[in-house]
Parts: C-alpha cells; structure tokens; sequence
C-alpha cells in the first residue's frame, strides 16, 4: 500500500486557517496536522523531525505549509525551512501567510490580463495600492513592481506606509524594486496619474469613494479583494471580471473580490497539488512562495 | 465501510513531534490528532472523553500514544491513561518519549545480540557505562540493561548530584538498580570503561565522547553501541551503519565489536512501527512502555 500524503502544517497563530486545511485535504493530501504558535527558532528542529521518519520515498509524500498573518515571519520560516533539510531527506513546502500570496498573486495577474486587452502591460504603468499595508497589498506591490510598474502603497499613516514600502523592497523584492509609501491624505493628488488600483483595506471598507472614480483621468484597471459590503471601489461589484465600473470616466473596468478569489481558489489548489507530485526519480522538492503564485496565476489564465 | 482508525496523540510539549505523526500515519491510522502543552492531571479527563464515543468496536479502532522529552512524566501519563480507562471501553496506549524507549530498546536488543554471538554471553551480571545517562534515551537504555540483570552505570557529563539523583528516581519508580557518576574528563572516561563489559552511548548528537585513546583503556570491553548519527559520532572507530563490526581501536580488549547509529535507528524504526501496529492488532488492550519495546526488539533482532 502506498503510505499516505502528510502534511505538517505551521503557523505562529492560535489556530491554523480552516479555509487552508480545506484547501490541504481537496488537494489530495490525506493527513493534515496541525503545529500553532510556532517561534521562528523552533522550526530546524520540526522539520528535521520531520523528514527522517519515512525514508527516501516517504519524504516525498510529505510536505510542510507554512499559515499565519505575517509575511516576513512566514518568508523567514520558509527559508529557514529550507536550510534546515538533509538531503536526501528533503520534503517541499509551501508558504501562503493569510492566503496573501495567492491571493495578491490571483489579483495582479488578472491586472496584467485586463491591461494586455488595451494593448498594455503593468511595465511602467502607475499602480496605487490601497489600503496596501497589509499582507495581501505588501504582496501585490511587490509582484507589480517585479512586472516592472510603479507603486506606491497607501496607508491611513504615512510613516507606516512608507516604513511598509522600504520593508518591501528590503525583504521581498530582492533589493529590486523601489515601490514608495504615500498617505490615504494624498489621494486626490494621486489618482490624477494612477492607471490601476488594488483595493486591499480590511473588509467592508471603502478605499475609493465614486468621486474620486470619477475624478480618475487615466485609471484603467481597479481590483478590489473586499467581498464584504460595502465595497473597496464604489461602483465595483464582488462578480464583475473585466466589466466597465459605474462612474468611471475613463472607461475603467473592474475585477471584484469573487473572480479574484475564484482564481486564488485555483491557484493555491494547483500549489497543493503541485507539492504532491515530485514523484519521478530527478524530481527536486519545491520551495513555493508569491513568485510561484504569480507564475501559477498567470498559467492558469492562459489556459482559460 | 470499516470504522476509520484513530490515533491521540498526548504532549506535554508545545509541539507534538513531526517524527511521531509520521510514523503513526505509516503504521496504519487514518486519522492523526495531535494534543500539545498536556498536563498530566489531563489525561484522565482526556481519556475518558475519548474512549465512549465509539462503541465496543470503535475502541478497537482508536489508540493512545503519549510522547514528549520526559520519560518518568510519560510513565506517569501511561499510568494514568490506564487508570482512567472504564471496561469494556479500553482503548491501548504507547509511550515512546523523544522516541527514547523504542531507540533504547534497539540499542539494548543489539547490544546483546552481538554479546551472544561474538562472545557468547547474556547481559546479567555484566558491567555496562551508559554515557549521556541522564537525557531520556539514556536513562531508558540504563533502566532496561539494568531490569536485563546487568550492572548499570549512569553517566552524567558533568554532575554527580544530577546522576545520583536520576538513579535514585529510575530505581524508585521502574525498579532497577543504576548506579550514578559523572566523568567530565578523559581520564574519567577511562577509568570508567576500564573493567567494563558494555559502552552504550547515548549523548548528545554531534559529540564524540569515547576518543581511541580513551578506549584502548578498555580491559574487557566486548560490545560498544552508539546512537549518535550526526558527525563527529560519539564513539571514535564506530561507523553509522557498522553492526559487530570489530572495535579496532580497543586495542587491549580483544574481538570487542561496535554498534553505529543507523543500525541501532533501523531496529529502531521497525520497532515503533511494530508497536504503532500493534494498538490496531491487539484484541485485549495493551499498554506499552520501555519494557514492551525490549520484549519486540529482542524479537526483531
């Protein structure tokens, strides 16, 4: 009998997401246990722990997530994680920190496919990321800017924002992108020149009123992750994928929280999955993260 | 369709082991259930809140295993877990903390494995160190050469007052004999392995504590094991996956034979494979510590 697909699944919280054992155990993977409250130190000696019980062919039916809220701490333990395997006891993981990754990844990449429709691409386009201090704005910025946009991040406190924006390009971006923080005060100035917006605030509140929609000469694509009413862009609806967004005077189009989080489904579904299948001989366990995400998300969009 | 099996698994750890978790999914359970921070004066309430739920033949199906760093703890806790079972909902449970007793089992059963065939003789009456005498796997090493008839000696790297008072303990609450010093030099060492018959090295990994000039101090040495897989190895001239392999720098202790890490942890793995096993398989509950593992390891090998 083949053994079964454990997955160990980390996070510095209380309590692991419901949402990624869901996700875990649709993915194929048969045992999902759960390790919470977890130090970044505590991690070498898990996953040692870990991999040298199920010999060479049971590593590779085993994997590690990594959850929580924060992304630097789940970027440390990923790496950290990876240091920490003895080849040829090796197993993959996958960090996805409060569905950030997917998430952010899920978003830009219908951007990007929204803006191919106008001849366009995120290279040198203008992206104001609302609301963005959090993971899944912290993210997006960093995949847009990797695409070669400008961003900058919007934050009710300016200092926080900008503190964000340098921790971004600092630890996320490789030292290559130079995405810049900005204040929610600021908008009105802002939207003057922005061609996308990621609406990434808390759920139920409203980054972009329909004045400031209106007041938008050049916006072309605006995404909003909020599936709670009200929504994050006024006019856009949680359904809309592509459709022109009430009000807007430059013909924008809207991508709403469902069809983001129908891709997102998809994506980390495919990740999961992806983590069960480095069954051949040379198959190399898979470090995943945001990049992968993204590269997942845009495959997938190509293929629908 | 066929009750799904079920393994608790009870730490008193913030984290129930990785190791553990796999092991119990590959030894048969569908369902893995993980309790971290448990406290002894828990296990009664959760015991007796798991074995009702599924009928004479649901607790066929289910089993207990209780992990952690400590042995005496884990002791306590196979206790307790024993007590609190009400008939005819008995469930069996398996202590291995930090893996200590199925890794002491190995090591004991190998040990005396190679003292049968190389020199023909059993472990009563023989004189045995049991360096890193005082960690878990150690300590169960000591206790089951000790119950085996020979002469225990725990050694402590660097506390008389911590080994007298384990051996105290051990002998209280398993009912062995463990003598308790400490050697933190080499001529310790050697005065220690001087007239033994036994070396089991159980310290910590990625320390050599028996150098070849310590061991050529050895008059009577015969068989020397080591668990420790992670280099520098913890006996000098041991390989990992050396099993009887000639002692070569025992030079006054002549067809003395070693026992590496890997050796000893392929006994090891099988073992708590069997045991994980055995809670589905038995037909009359069980309750399996330290000397269960001896009693199947003995077997195995």
């Amino acid at each position: 009998m083949d053994k079964v697909f454990i997955l160990h699944m980390f996070t510095p919280e209380k309590n692991l997401s419901p949402f990624d054992v869901n996700m875990a155990v649709d993915a194929g993977w048969g045992s999902t246990t759960p390790y919470t409250r977890l130090e970044v130190d505590e991690i070498p000696a898990l996953v040692q722990d870990a991999i040298f019980s199920r010999g060479p062919i049971g590593v590779r039916r085993t994997g590690i997530f990594i959850g929580g809220r924060d992304v630097k701490t789940a970027l440390d333990m990923l790496s950290l994680a990876k240091k920490s395997m003895v080849p040829p006891f090796e197993v993959s993981v996958f960090a996805d920190p409060s569905g950030a990754f997917t998430t952010a990844a899920a978003m830009v990449a219908l951007v990007e496919y929204e803006l191919i429709k106008y001849g366009l691409s995120l290279e040198g386009a203008n992206v104001l990321c609302l609301g963005g201090t959090g993971p899944v704005g912290q993210i997006a910025a960093v995949l847009a800017a990797q695409s070669g946009a400008y961003v900058k991040i919007i934050g009710r406190q300016l200092e926080k924002a900008q503190a964000v924006a340098a921790l971004c390009n600092a630890e996320y971006g490789g030292g290559k992108t130079k995405i810049e923080g900005d204040a929610d005060a600021n908008k009105q100035d802002l939207i003057l020149k922005a061609d996308v917006v990621f609406a990434t605030a808390a759920a139920g509140v409203q980054v972009l009123s329909s004045e400031l929609v209106a007041a938008a000469p050049k916006l072309k694509v605006a995404a909003d992750v909020n599936a709670v009413p009200p929504s994050g862009i006024a006019g856009l609806d949680p359904f809309n994928k592509g459709t022109a967004i009430k009000g807007s005077n430059s013909g924008a189009v809207g991508l709403g929280a469902l069809a983001i989080g129908n891709l997102k489904y998809k994506v980390q579904n495919k990740l999961l999955t992806l983590m069960r299948h480095q069954n051949r001989k040379n198959d190399k366990p898979v470090y995943l993260h945001f990049e992968h995400a993204f590269e997942a998300a845009r495959s997938l969009i190509k293929k629908s | 369709m066929a009750i799904r099996s079920i393994i608790h698994l009870f730490d008193p750890m913030p984290h129930n082991s990785p190791f553990d978790l796999n092991m119990a999914a590959d030894a048969g359970f569908d369902v893995l259930l993980p309790y971290s921070n448990v406290k002894l004066e828990e296990i009664n309430g959760l015991v007796q809140d798991a074995i009702f739920s599924r009928g004479p033949t649901g607790v066929k199906r289910t089993g207990f295993f209780i992990g952690g760093r400590d042995i005496g703890l884990a002791m306590d806790m196979l206790a307790a877990a024993k007590n609190a079972m009400v008939s005819p909902f008995v469930v069996s449970v398996l202590a291995d903390p930090s893996g200590a007793f199925t890794t002491a089992a190995a090591l004991v059963a190998s040990v005396e494995k190679q003292l049968r065939e190389k020199h023909g003789l059993e472990l009563q009456d023989r004189r045995a160190v049991v360096f890193g005498g005082t960690g878990p796997v150690g300590l169960a090493t000591a206790v089951i050469a000790s119950l085996a008839g020979a002469h225990t000696t725990i050694v402590d790297h660097l506390s008389i007052e911590v080994a007298l008072q384990k051996a105290d303990e051990y002998n209280r609450l398993c009912g062995c004999v463990l003598h308790g010093t400490y050697a933190s030099s080499d001529a310790d060492k050697a005065r220690l392995i001087s007239h033994a018959d036994l070396v089991f090295c159980a310290a910590r990994a990625g320390v050599e504590v028996l150098s070849a000039d310590v061991l050529a101090d050895g008059q009577k040495l015969k068989v020397v094991g080591d668990v420790n897989a992670v280099p520098p190895l913890g006996v000098e001239g041991i390989k990992r996956m050396d099993n009887g392999a000639p002692l070569q720098y025992a030079t006054h202790s002549p067809n003395a034979v070693g026992i590496g890490a890997l050796a000893v942890g392929n006994v090891k793995y099988q073992l708590q494979n069997r045991l994980l096993a055995l809670l589905l398989e038995t037909e009359t509950p069980v309750y399996l510590d330290f000397r269960d593992a001896f009693q199947k390891a003995r077997e195995l090998v």
